[in-house]
């Protein structure tokens, strides 16, 4: 994904055209309120509604702080194994040439393309309690459907794109020179990754585990199949939320949604300053 | 500056063999296995019991709802993304800064929370209840309200797609352009347009990709009613409880080759755009 | 960087890909506007609880088209949605316009009547309101490898058992009533009359439930999915499911609950879209003999004594079988079970506390 960021930095004013203008900002920003200001204070006005302590009651209460800290929980889970596995998949992909790179790097994307629910699917009838995989793996004491690891896979799915695809570019753009040189001048391969090329791609795998993070939070439609109610086991924050708007308690679900999205946007906020950093670090270079 | 891609090495060593195994048997495991299963469930039980699943009057409602609303949403993040993406490359006010944070939003929201947003808006004691009824329109358990959540999810790609790449082209053409006396329509039309074409395909497929995949916003915001209000994906949860398995994986792998044919596009739109 | 400014033919080209990409979807979505109604046709939205899909969707419905062709020699279209009672009776006070609201509990309707949705007197209607009955029973796997013979077996450490979530299926709320009154009437291995007892009991029962689906179906398709080791459901799911070809086996407790499901037509709706005499056509249809039958067909127990006693072979008699009166009715469940300070709302929150 381009950088937007830079993108705005580098913005060159058009040459004035009054009317234009106007009515392009007009139209650019009344679509902007309604689609998104508009919807957004309306769950902000609904979540404090009855003011700080019901909205803290609402967030703490068992059920939803047990949503939450499994919400987090798994996120932290997915990101951690996401940033190795999507770090290592990159490098692979760029350094080493193997039978299948071509077909991998094509289907690194697939989860960016395919419907989560589609994606949850996917997971029951692989590893459903009945089907031949799932009966096998139950009968050794291991649960995936209905269970944390079946949200943790589900999420890895989704998410697997992320790490790489931010990777990926960074390791391109380096100059294959610099790891050549720290290895002929007696460097072993570790400290060739740990000086080197680590630092380097640092910020990309940081930028990917943020995008990660936020999408875990966030993420319904896989869960929604794969995992069951449980408080505390497998009720995520977004299912716990649904569950809260089907109860007909709009403020509950309000509130638990404020704190969802503020989270996750907040780490757009933080990719999104870090990619203006590194914008300016490269048009420095 | 445009690099070479570096020449891929064969690995050397146990150890990055290792490596290049682990990459693959974790895809195959993620990725692969799953989508292969969905393909071995809609299969299983033969082809004719598939097409008849994805052939019946629901299925086709159901497939033709979906990309009707993809299709709906698809045009009006195009036409809008485009105006957002000049208005904040080209444009300079104030808040410049916080109108392209808002563009973000979607992203960050959980699909259910913009299903409960337009639930808040337009539901029984709405904000823009009032407003709706005086037009006439039904929104909530209605067709207008889940294109609404739809537009909404997708909504950022095509405004991410184009900004880096309307800043990038710069505006000497369009000024080139104006001084010959070109209105401002036909600077777009002729030049800007050809210049954010490929960034903007990838912008309209991601967008498509994503839209016709929404569940969670269209769950919560449409009354299920199957001919009617139920999407492909909707479909797919409803079977799962109508103990129609054949039925969900069937539509499900509908829906994931739908979505391969739009990667593919993907794919080469963005190394178009890649490339320029 | 300056570009070269290409051909005037493949910019045109180009172009042309634009218009055609943006053109074809408006297309798309111009064609694929829903048609007016068709004369003479008549379009009814039927808002029913996950259960009665089959008996609604294959039996009642292609029954009633056919009478109402015979009668009026017009079309009857149908538009069905079924989700959990709670769920569905929430939608349509929340703007789903469903014409008829066929639910699993008097409460469902009642919520919406008291938002003036409906505005007759429902419960004056046959049988006040109530079209098909059911009993509360535990599904359980082929051979009964657990041994659950009653309420008092669900107690046992260590049985998974599933039932739905109270919050927004019907099914879920009879299945705790039944084992609520069922120990409150000593049925349960606990002295008659104790309601702390007997809120022990459903507490026990409660510790051993880890899913709760938001519908009775939704559990049930968890069950056969391989998911736990009994499901406390309604007699007519487990019977719909093994028509279905589903392999487990239920057993009626000693003591269980009436299950009572009503029907009624939302006047708000059912005037907007102007359908008045169709729907009520359709509400008294269900109380024909013929519907009556139908229902028996898809696993639901008759209101009419007739059919009742026809099917008897099929739907066994209980031994102890009581109704919501028992425990004060609806509006008093509503109350004390799943009110803020309710017994089953204390109860589960305390288990959640504890997990």
């Amino acid at each position: 994904m381009r950088s937007a960021e830079s993108a705005l930095s580098a913005a060159h004013p058009a040459v004035p055209r009054p009317w234009g203008r106007w009515g392009l900002r007009a139209t650019a920003i009344s679509y902007l309120a309604l689609m998104i200001v508009v919807p957004l204070s309306a769950i902000v006005a609904t979540g404090f509604r009855d003011g700080l302590s019901a909205f803290w009651n609402d967030i703490t209460n068992p059920t939803a702080f047990a949503a939450l800290r499994l919400t987090l929980t798994v996120a932290v889970l997915t990101t951690v194994i996401n940033a190795v596995m999507g770090t290592l998949t990159a490098y692979a992909l760029v350094r080493y040439s193997f039978p299948g790179r071509r077909l991998l790097n094509g289907l690194v994307d697939i989860p960016f393309a395919i419907p989560t629910l589609v994606t949850g699917v996917m997971l029951v009838v692989l590893y459903g309690p009945q089907e031949t995989l799932g009966a096998w793996l139950q009968a050794r004491g291991i649960q995936v459907i209905f269970a944390t690891p079946g949200i943790v896979l589900a999420l890895l799915l989704v998410t697997y794109p992320f790490v790489i695809r931010a990777v990926q570019p960074v390791l391109l753009e380096m100059q294959k020179d610099q790891e050549e040189a720290a290895y002929t001048l007696g460097a072993s391969k570790w400290v060739t990754f740990y000086r080197i090329i680590l630092p380097t791609i640092a910020p990309g795998m940081i930028t990917g585990v943020l995008l990660t993070f936020a999408r875990a939070l966030g993420e319904f439609g896989s869960i929604v199949v794969v995992a069951g109610n449980i408080p505390g086991r497998t009720l995520t924050a977004p299912v716990h939320v649904f569950g809260q708007i089907e109860s007909q308690n709009p403020r509950g679900a309000s509130a638990l949604s404020i704190l969802l999205f503020a989270l996750s946007f907040a780490l757009m906020l933080a990719v999104d300053s870090l990619e203006r950093l590194r914008g300016g670090h490269d048009a420095a270079r | 500056m445009p690099h070479a891609e570096p020449r891929q090495a064969k690995p050397r060593g146990p150890l990055e063999w290792v490596l290049v195994g682990a990459v693959i048997f974790y895809a195959a495991v993620l990725l692969v296995g799953p989508l292969a299963a969905i393909f071995w469930g809609a299969l299983s039980h033969g082809l004719g019991v598939f097409w008849r699943s994805i052939s019946g009057p629901n299925a086709r409602s159901a497939l033709w709802l979906t990309l009707l609303l993809g299709a709906g949403a698809t045009v009006i993040n195009t036409v809008f993304g485009v105006v957002v993406a000049w208005v904040l490359v080209r444009d300079e006010f104030r808040g410049r800064k916080l109108v392209n944070g808002l563009v973000d939003l979607p992203f960050a929201v959980s699909p259910v929370i913009a299903g409960l947003m337009l639930i808040l808006l337009f539901g029984r004691n709405g904000w823009l209840t009032p407003v709706a009824e005086a037009l006439g329109v039904k929104m909530v358990f209605s067709l207008p309200g889940m294109l609404l959540a739809t537009t909404f999810v997708s909504l950022p790609f095509v405004v991410r797609e184009v900004m880096p790449v309307l800043a990038y082209a710069g505006t000497h053409q369009e000024d080139a352009a104006c001084t010959l006396g070109a209105s401002s329509w036909q600077t777009f039309w002729h030049v800007t347009l050809p210049t954010i074409r490929w960034g903007l395909l990838y912008g309209i497929s991601l967008t498509l990709a994503r839209a016709l995949g929404e569940f969670g916003a269209v769950l919560v915001v449409s009354a299920g009613v199957s001919g009617l209000t139920e999407t492909a994906t909707l479909f797919i949860y409803r079977s799962l409880d109508d103990r129609n398995q054949v039925a969900a994986y069937s539509m499900a792998m509908v829906l994931a080759l739908i979505s391969f044919t739009i990667l593919l596009l993907m794919e080469l739109f963005k190394r178009r755009a890649d490339e320029q | 960087m300056q570009r070269a400014i290409g051909s005037q033919n493949t910019r045109g080209r180009s172009n042309g890909i634009f218009v055609a990409i943006l053109i074809l979807p408006a297309l798309v979505v111009a064609c694929g506007g829903t048609s007016g109604p068709a004369g003479g046709k008549v379009t009814l939205v039927l808002g029913g609880y996950t259960t009665p899909r089959e008996a609604y969707g294959k039996g009642i419905i292609p029954a009633f088209q056919k009478q109402w062709k015979e009668k009026t020699g017009h079309e009857v279209e149908f538009q069905e949605s079924y989700q959990g009672s709670g769920a569905q009776s929430r939608a349509i006070v929340g703007g789903f316009e469903a014409d008829i609201a066929a639910l699993s509990l008097e409460g469902d309707i009642d919520r919406i009547a008291e938002e003036g949705l409906i505005t007759h007197d429902w419960k004056a209607q046959q049988n006040r309101g109530i079209v098909s009955t059911s009993v509360v029973v535990i599904a359980v796997r082929p051979g009964n490898p657990k041994g659950i013979r009653d309420w008092p077996d669900l107690a046992k450490p260590g049985l998974n058992v599933l039932t739905p979530d109270p919050r927004t299926s019907g099914g879920a709320q009879w299945n705790i009533n039944a084992i609520y009154g069922a120990a409150l009437r000593g049925f349960a291995g606990t002295p008659k009359d104790d309601p702390a007892v007997s809120k022990q009991f459903l507490r026990s029962v409660f510790r051993n439930v880890s899913i709760m689906d938001k519908g009775a179906r939704e559990s049930i398709t968890n069950y056969e999915k391989g998911v736990g080791d009994a499901a406390i459901t309604y007699e007519n799911e487990v019977l719909v499911g093994r028509q279905a070809g589903q392999k487990y086996e239920y057993v009626i407790p000693r003591s269980t609950i009436l299950i009572e499901n009503p029907a009624a037509l939302v006047d708000k709706y059912v005037d907007k879209h102007g359908v008045r005499e169709a729907a009520q056509a359709f509400i008294d249809f269900l109380s024909s003999k013929d519907a009556q039958r139908t229902y028996t067909q898809y696993g639901l127990r008759s209101v009419d004594p007739d059919i009742a006693r026809e099917v008897q072979s099929k739907y066994p008699q209980v031994e102890d079988l009581w109704k919501i009166d028992y425990l004060g009715g609806w509006k008093r469940v509503t109350k004390e079970i799943y009110g803020p300070q309710g017994t089953f709302t204390q109860i589960y929150e305390q288990l959640q506390a504890s997990r």
